[in-house]
């Protein structure tokens, strides 16, 4: 799947898993090969790639915890030795996997004595435990403990400014950040002008994914944010398309526009102002109002920006150009006028 | 549980043990020495004799426990019984009587006075005895003078002038000719003559009136008084003189203590019993032999050094609180003496109990101490910051406070470091600013002899026939004075080569110089690397590497170092972190073995030996320093554990190990101009996973009191014309709810203030309400507790004090949970301070070559000018103790054993991470520690390999929580007129010179004119401009000058300087008086 997403722009980009592997439940490793690149492509698909893998993902947490009869989260239950500050530390630490939207609740509800650990947690079906032995409490004494939680799936971290919740819940600063690193290396193969890169991509995930659905999303969400572009476009023509019909002549001008840009003699553009081109008030005032000061300002604007000032019209464009033409020395301007 | 028999061995002794030795002293002999001074008590017709005995005198344990003292706002003290006697007649009874409470010191080495931990730090004295001197005068002629100084720190002066008469300056005024001030002590002319070496000079120079001066004790008494107290004309001798000369000069001036007897007798060569305390004619005698001897040449001509800490005496809590219990005891007699004769008018008869408890005098002894501990300078809050401040409180010794030198005035001398404080006073460890030297820290060697207030360090006795007769080397604790005579080898001579001993030369210590000695020549030598430093300062890895200033700013704000949520122990440390941290007393350790029964968030319950102990546990409780105090049962149920096991760990400790920050990744390099000026950028890291969370409890309280009408002021719920929303975490008493989540501005406790209801007190607008919509103004003034700004967060605790039904006292606990944020000061333990500049996410921090990022970046620039390259070593070596999951601990000066050593270290474990892990990047060999690093915005590598590696970083107490300010309008100072000063008082940022400079440059005149007028010190535009606004008036222009300024023209006046303007008429030249 992802190869057709980034086979689209070369034909022979293929991506490979070289290594992955299971360090503990909670340490999850895989390394990627995507080859063969043309130089510096590497580079922009490996920052990207790493910079999406660690901010872009979104990972699973519990966000908010509510426990009977307890004061404030600073306070102690008899009968367990951790605190609730404690416990809700180590709630903030438990890995969830799920494919949820939304909130969901969840429980814990047992009797001591004994220790609990995340297998206790009583979850919503679409939601799985990673690591079922991370610890959560240890219950000394026989006593019923329930907690009711809230799961969320989540991108970043939240600090939740803690309102007063009369029910007696107290949030988690939950992480939600499910890839713990991300490294890229490239390598250049290939011989004299034939050089392409490989892109080597580790990545560390949490056990709630896999490196590879990390890879997936990361990319997933990548192109979401490049979709845009491709459809921004058509937009952008036809809105210009009202407004005149002008396409034409604006190569040229531009054209124009850059060889006065590149002045060898060197007129300081910028010590030149409109005030001094004569122009009738009428151009003059529009130039303006548009912020147009020197000949710089005038000559770094492009044709369409000259003809959106509001009341601008051609034959002020004319006018311009005619003055321009005057006042500037002429080997500048070799190409005549096409208009 | 003192000095178990550490003696023959070389370990560190117990760091509060320096408090509890001098509280020991004070209950075991203090006590019984001045009960011994009490005097027995007579009524003039001796009909009546009250006494006490010094013999078997008990302390009742403590009636409530140390909590509840705390919780309570009390006083831990225990009940003082001494067995007294009373002669009534032919009766005589005999009875153990209570005489009043004495605060008792917990194991913490503190006190509890009125629920707050106070701690008496030792202060260090010149010692009272005579002290010569030799100095040129403006004339090139060498002045000798001997200072005699007394036990309460008096001092009187003996000098010899060039025509060779022999004055003794007793007070700032006058001088006395030395036989007018014997002849008033009390001997005649023939003794002084037959008791001094010299009586020629004594001869030469009396004159006729002087003979006539000295001719009879009271002639000489009175002569005395007229110089002493600057009178003149005709005095006639009187015994009320007498008595006023006694008590203004020989008991100021003339007692020397048993220290300053001890201290005449060796210097004046003097063999006056011990029990002797007050100066004798025959010390003046001697005292001006010696002054002529060093004026002749022919005694010894020895300056004495008043710097060196043999002239110098340790007063501790011991010799303190004597001094208190003796004041109390005098005015006990007082109180005795007064019930007695009330005892005869009533014709009652009395026993020892009745003539001590009425009621004044049985508080006397608490309230004495209870002021002394209020008052006194030397006794101070105790600093609880983190288990390292409390430890370090405790050993403090200070130069100041009463008989002591002030910050202003004490000269760099007396400031400086010197040769003596070798092993005794660290060099390193002192404040900064203007008590820079005043205040030390003791050595960690170091012990106090509260006999005769030395300290004295200990030394590996090596002399060779020492060494021969007992094998074990045997440890000498050597005072200063006796230091002198010792050659001290240096602890940079210890890893000498055993085979050849007689070709070995070390570099030692002898007479307060180095100097190369033979090894067979040496006495003693030091027995410990850091045994020179203090707590703070051995608690620096590669602290040689260090420039000793910043050394000292890392002893110091080691101390400032907040517990965090969760510690972590050190990579890289010295070894002395385990001590520190069971020193403290922050965990809780095994008293005796036994069997866990049940662990619990609040208790442990231990069997031992058939009994079950429970073990309280502290939870959330406010530190002195707002800091959270916490303990977490460390031990599982049923486990069987030894004596000095620690059972739960308290703040800021891990595995009974001091950890007072964290390991994080470190980047020595420039980042955007965010780290430039000793500011540091830090990963979003630190912030999400809690890595520099810390807990901070508040305090707030708030009493009811009685107004001057008699109503009492009443908490309520129902308080009008406020918000509901602010008064919506109130219960039914007005006060506010356990558990609830509290912002700035809440209501906290409602209160009212009963306001009389006279109609001329009403405000103008209340009688045109009360007309027109027929609303009762309210008669009660809204006094409520607010939450103050920066407050929030969870209500934890609430207690109501009450000690009678009006005198209400209630005292709300919030506690904060604070991330590391923009604008908190961290730092390394190298003196490597930095206030966090930005925070970002983890994908834009530079990372290593496997990806990881970078934790916090350093600017390059602050290690160079810094000479704090310990922290270079640190960060490498914490890197690949990191990569093999290894922690080091190394005592300072490593570099005795071989050149390089410590670089020689950090590179070979580098190159064995880099080896052992596989990463090339660790170690490489071109620009060993550093790495070629990637910037996480672009993924380019930075243009030059960076430091990198993992360093001990802390969070500060310093937070902008605590900082955040603003004013718009507040008060200002009486005097001046112009904002007040500081936050606390909602105070305003000065506008100084240079800030005005700033405005004038920018030509913002009317700006600048806002600021010096409406918003300071001009009154009248001051409440004119409020008018102005509300009304859109033009802001009226004032020309007369601000009240700052009238101020200084009326100081000026005071001066006799007039300063005033005058308008000089252009038309008649009549000239008019402008009043400033």
């Amino acid at each position: 799947m992802v190869r057709e997403e980034v086979a689209g722009s070369t034909q022979t980009l293929q991506w490979k898993c070289v290594e992955s592997r299971v360090d503990s439940k909670r340490l999850y490793y895989g390394r990627f090969i995507l080859s063969p690149l043309r130089k510096g492509q590497a580079d922009t698909v490996g920052i990207a790639l790493r910079r999406a893998l660690l901010g872009e993902i979104e990972g699973t947490c519990i966000t908010r915890a509510k426990f009977g009869s307890v004061p404030h989260e600073y306070s102690t239950i008899a009968g367990i030795e951790e605190s609730v500050q404690e416990i809700l530390l180590n709630l903030k630490e438990i890995v969830l996997r799920s494919n949820l939207y939304g909130v969901r609740d969840a429980s814990i509800c047992v009797k001591g004595p004994r220790y609990i650990t995340a297998q206790d947690i009583i979850l919503p079906p679409s939601v799985e435990i990673v690591d079922t032995a991370q610890p959560i409490a240890n219950l000394t004494e026989p006593i019923d403990f329930c907690i009711e939680l809230q799961i969320k799936r989540d991108r970043g971290y939240q600090t939740e400014l803690r309102k007063n919740y009369q029910d007696g819940s107290y949030p988690i600063d939950a992480v939600s950040m499910p890839v713990r690193n991300v490294n890229y290396s490239i390598f250049s193969c290939g011989n004299g002008n034939e050089k392409h890169e490989i892109l080597f991509l580790e990545i560390w995930t949490n056990g709630s994914l896999t490196p590879k659905e990390a890879l997936y999303e990361a990319s997933r969400n990548l192109i979401d944010l490049f979709l845009p572009f491709l459809h921004a476009e058509e937009e952008g023509t036809s809105f210009e398309e009202n407004k005149n019909r002008f396409t034409p002549p604006l190569f040229t001008f531009q054209k124009r526009l850059t060889n006065l840009k590149k002045n060898k003699k060197g007129i300081p553009l910028n010590c030149i102002f409109i005030d001094q081109l004569e122009l009738p008030s009428r151009t003059y005032n529009c130039l303006k109002r548009a912020n147009i000061h020197t000949l710089l300002d005038l000559l770094s604007k492009t044709e369409e920006d000259l003809m959106r000032i509001e009341s601008f019209r051609m034959e002020d464009r004319k006018q311009i150009w005619d003055t321009l033409e005057k006042y500037l020395p002429m080997d500048l301007l070799k190409n005549k006028l096409s208009f | 549980m003192l000095r178990n028999g550490n003696e023959g061995m070389s370990t560190i002794p117990g760091f509060s043990q320096i408090q509890f030795e001098g509280f020991c002293r004070f209950i075991n002999q203090a006590l019984a020495e001045e009960l011994d001074k009490f005097p027995i008590i007579k009524d003039p017709d001796h009909e009546i004799a009250f006494q006490l005995f010094a013999k078997g005198y008990q302390l009742l344990e403590p009636s409530i426990k140390e909590r509840d003292a705390v919780y309570e706002s009390l006083t831990y003290s225990s009940e003082l019984y001494v067995s007294a006697r009373l002669i009534f007649g032919f009766d005589v009874q005999k009875q153990t009587i209570s005489i009043g409470n004495i605060p008792i010191m917990n194991s913490l080495g503190t006190f509890i006075i009125n629920g707050i931990y106070r701690i008496v730090i030792n202060q260090i004295l010149l010692s009272p005895g005579i002290y010569y001197r030799s100095e040129l005068d403006h004339k090139g002629i060498s002045i000798y003078t001997g200072t005699i100084i007394s036990d309460w720190g008096g001092r009187s002066e003996l000098a010899i002038d060039k025509k060779e008469r022999i004055w003794a300056r007793v007070s700032r005024k006058q001088k006395i000719s030395i036989l007018v001030l014997s002849s008033a002590m009390g001997s005649n002319l023939r003794e002084i003559l037959d008791n001094v070496s010299y009586p020629e000079i004594f001869l030469s120079f009396p004159n006729a009136k002087e003979k006539k001066r000295i001719e009879s004790k009271e002639k000489a008494i009175l002569e005395f008084y007229q110089q002493f107290a600057c009178v003149g004309g005709d005095l006639v001798f009187s015994e009320s003189l007498c008595e006023e000369l006694q008590k203004k000069f020989f008991q100021q001036k003339c007692e020397l203590g048993r220290i300053g007897r001890r201290n005449m007798n060796r210097r004046l060569n003097l063999d006056i019993p011990q029990n002797n305390t007050f100066l004798l004619p025959r010390d003046v005698l001697a005292a001006t032999d010696h002054l002529i001897g060093m004026k002749f040449g022919t005694g010894i001509l020895d300056d004495d050094d008043m710097n060196h800490l043999k002239n110098k005496r340790i007063r501790s809590v011991a010799d303190l609180l004597q001094d208190q219990f003796g004041l109390a005891l005098g005015r006990l007699q007082h109180a005795v003496q007064k019930t007695i004769r009330r005892v005869f008018i009533r014709q009652s008869k009395p026993t020892p109990q009745t003539l001590v408890t009425p009621t004044s005098t049985s508080i006397l002894l608490i309230t004495t101490y209870e002021t002394f501990f209020g008052t006194y300078p030397l006794s101070q809050v105790f600093d609880q910051t983190n288990p390292l401040t409390q430890t370090v409180h405790g050993r403090k010794v200070s130069c100041l406070g009463p008989g002591g030198l002030t910050g202003r005035t004490a000269s760099f001398r007396s400031r400086d470091i010197h040769p003596s404080h070798y092993g005794r006073i660290c060099p390193i460890d002192t404040s900064e600013g203007i008590n820079v030297g005043l205040t030390g820290s003791l050595a960690i060697h170091a012990r106090i002899d509260h006999l005769w207030g030395s300290i004295e360090s200990p030394f590996y006795e090596i002399s060779a026939e020492k060494a021969k007769k007992k094998k074990a080397r045997q440890v000498v604790y050597l005072s200063p004075n006796r230091d002198e005579y010792y050659m001290i080898a240096a602890g940079n001579s210890l890893s000498l080569n055993q085979g050849i001993q007689e070709e070995q030369v070390v570099p030692a210590r002898y007479r307060q110089e180095f100097l190369t000695i033979a090894w067979e020549q040496i006495h003693v030598r030091s027995i410990f690397p850091f045994q020179y430093f203090s707590i703070g300062g051995s608690l620096i890895p590669f602290i040689e590497h260090n420039d000793a200033n910043r050394a000292l700013m890392s002893s110091n704000m080691q101390r400032q170092a907040v517990p965090l949520s969760r510690s972590e122990k050190c990579i890289v440390g010295t070894g002395l972190e385990r001590q520190t941290a069971l020193d403290s007393r922050v965990s809780v350790i095994a008293e005796r073995e036994g069997k866990i029964v049940s662990t619990d968030s609040h208790k442990i319950l231990l069997s031992s030996s058939g009994k079950t102990i429970s073990i309280p546990l502290v939870n959330h409780r406010r530190s002195n320093k707002n800091t959270c105090m916490h303990q977490k049962p460390r031990v599982p149920r049923g486990k069987s554990i030894k004596k000095g096991q620690i059972l739960a760990e308290g703040a800021a400790t891990v595995g009974g190990e001091l950890a007072l920050g964290k390991n994080v990744l470190v980047a020595y390099m420039p980042w955007e101009g965010y780290n430039f000026e000793d500011a540091v950028l830090i990963s979003e890291r630190l912030v999400y996973e809690d890595i520099y969370t810390s807990f901070h409890i508040r305090k707030y309280e708030i009493q009811t009191d009685t107004t001057s009408q008699g109503s009492a002021e009443k908490i309520t719920k129902e308080i009008p014309h406020l918000e509901e929303h602010l008064l919506r975490n109130l219960d039914r008493n007005g006060v506010v709810r356990l558990g609830s989540w509290v912002e700035t501005g809440d209501i906290l406790v409602g209160k009212l203030t009963p306001q009389i209801a006279s109609e001329s007190s009403y405000i103008a607008e209340a009688g045109l309400l009360r007309a027109i919509f027929g609303l009762e103004v309210s008669t009660s003034k809204e006094t409520s507790l607010k939450l103050p700004i920066g407050g929030r967060g969870r209500v934890i605790d609430v207690k109501w004090i009450q000690r009678d039904p009006l005198d209400i006292m209630v005292r709300v606990y919030i506690l904060q949970k604070r991330e590391i944020k923009v604008g908190d000061k961290v730092a390394g333990r190298h003196g490597n301070k930095g206030i966090i500049s930005k925070i970002l996410p983890r994908q834009d921090m530079p990372y290593l070559q496997d990806g990881t990022p970078v934790d916090m970046v350093f600017n390059p620039l602050g290690v160079p000018s810094r000479m704090n390259v310990g922290q270079i070593f640190e960060s490498s070596l914490g890197l690949a103790g990191d990569l093999l999951k290894k922690h080091y601990r190394i005592a300072p000066f490593d570099e005795r054993y071989e050149q390089e050593a410590s670089r020689k270290l950090v590179f070979s474990e580098l190159y064995e991470a880099s080896k052992e892990t596989k990463n090339p990047w660790v170690f490489e060999p071109e620009y060993p520690g550093k790495s070629r690093i990637f910037d996480g915005r672009t993924g380019d590598p930075f243009e030059q390999p960076v430091l990198i590696g993992k360093s001990y970083i802390l969070k500060l107490i310093h937070q902008v929580d605590e900082k955040i300010h603003g004013r718009s309008t507040g008060p200002y100072s009486l005097v001046t007129q112009q904002p007040v000063r500081g936050r606390a008082k909602q105070g305003g940022q000065r506008v100084g010179e240079m800030e005005v400079w700033a405005l004038e440059g920018f030509g913002v005149a009317h700006i600048l004119q806002e600021i010096l007028t409406y918003k300071s010190d001009h009154l009248i535009a001051r409440q004119e401009i409020l008018n102005a606004t509300i009304w859109g008036k033009r802001i009226p222009n004032h020309e007369d000058p601000p009240e700052s300024f009238r101020v200084l023209v009326r100081e000026l006046r005071s001066l006799a300087l007039e300063l005033n303007h005058f308008l000089v008429s252009e038309k008649n030249f009549q000239i008019n008086r402008e009043e400033v």
